[in-house]
């Protein structure tokens, strides 16, 4: 088995905040073709169920935090990649919400595939509002490998 | 067909099989907007350059800058929430990436129906998710859970 921190594993830390403006709103669905009135038009959003102009439930995606937390510092493989991601949306987020994340080390463990050994180092971030409410929990693994140079 | 997420999709409109599908460009400039979104949060992991310059990423053994995969979840997510209209909720998106999406690449969004189930009243529909590009691959792969409302009587 692979050598790591094991002292890390569901210890749970506070990974940093951002706050939702409408100027990363506008800019996040620029960014992907994003039309939906429901995130960009106030006008639009008032007449539906949420009152008001929401952002698009992956917009935390921009604010992940990777490298800050907890390191089990896997002693493996000369390159890392994000394997997966599982995503549980909770709560819309708005603009002018003030999004803190806390992280945590859930899982290493590691898998022989037909591409050679891999580690897999499994993480779950929890999205906090200012209301203290979860909006998201995101499962993440990044695979290291060793790649031939 | 273009969604544009001002059409309401109700329960009963999803049928097992149903297939859907948009299109994006992974233009550099929109991956730039998105990394844009990331430096003013926080950061984004692109210390060696891989989402953003081509002599890093061409260190780093690829053709081209790759969009993050944050972003490709996004891109996908877009598909879903717009087809669900505006009282559709994603509720989970749980996806595999199994290669990277290159800038520039033309990829279709493609999603199909595989489960529908009405839980106490809620509407549950399973799709089943990809992007693939036009080189016949397909850089992610997954399922997402959305819930529709039923049609008013």
């Amino acid at each position: 088995m692979v050598d790591y921190d094991e002292s890390v594993i569901g210890v749970e830390h506070r990974l940093g905040s951002f706050t939702v403006t409408d100027a990363a709103i506008d800019a996040y669905c620029e960014a992907l073709g994003e039309t939906n009135p429901l995130y960009l038009d106030e006008d639009f959003a008032s007449g539906t169920g949420y009152g008001g102009r929401i952002a698009p439930p992956l917009i935390f995606t921009t604010a992940n935090f990777r490298g800050t937390g907890a390191d089990p510092q896997v002693d493996f493989g000369n390159a890392r990649f994000l394997g997966g991601e599982r995503i549980e949306v909770l709560e819309p987020m708005r603009p002018g919400d003030t999004i803190t994340a806390y992280g945590q080390v859930t899982e290493v463990y590691e898998k022989t595939g037909r591409s050679g050994k891999m580690v897999f180092v499994v993480r779950r971030t929890r999205y906090e509002n200012q209301n203290g409410r979860d909006v998201a929990l995101v499962d993440s693994s990044m695979v290291h490998r060793e790649i031939e140079a | 067909m273009s969604l544009t997420g001002t059409e309401q999709r109700y329960f009963g409109d999803a049928e097992l099989g149903d297939e859907f599908e948009e299109s994006y460009v992974a233009r550099p400039e929109l991956v730039e907007t998105y990394l844009s979104v990331s430096r003013g949060n926080a950061q984004l992991d692109d210390e060696d350059g891989r989402f953003s310059d081509a002599a890093g990423a061409q260190a780093l053994g690829l053709e081209r800058p790759i969009v993050p995969g944050v972003m490709s979840l996004s891109i996908i997510t877009r598909l879903v929430t717009d087809w669900a209209g505006p009282a559709g909720r994603l509720r989970t998106l749980d996806a595999n990436f199994r290669r990277p999406v290159l800038h520039g690449d033309r990829l279709r969004l493609m999603a199909l129906v595989t489960d529908a189930s009405d839980e106490s009243g809620i509407g549950r529909v399973t799709l089943d998710v990809y992007l693939e590009n036009e080189r016949g691959e397909r850089p992610l792969q997954g399922t997402a859970v959305v819930e529709l409302p039923h049609r008013p009587r």
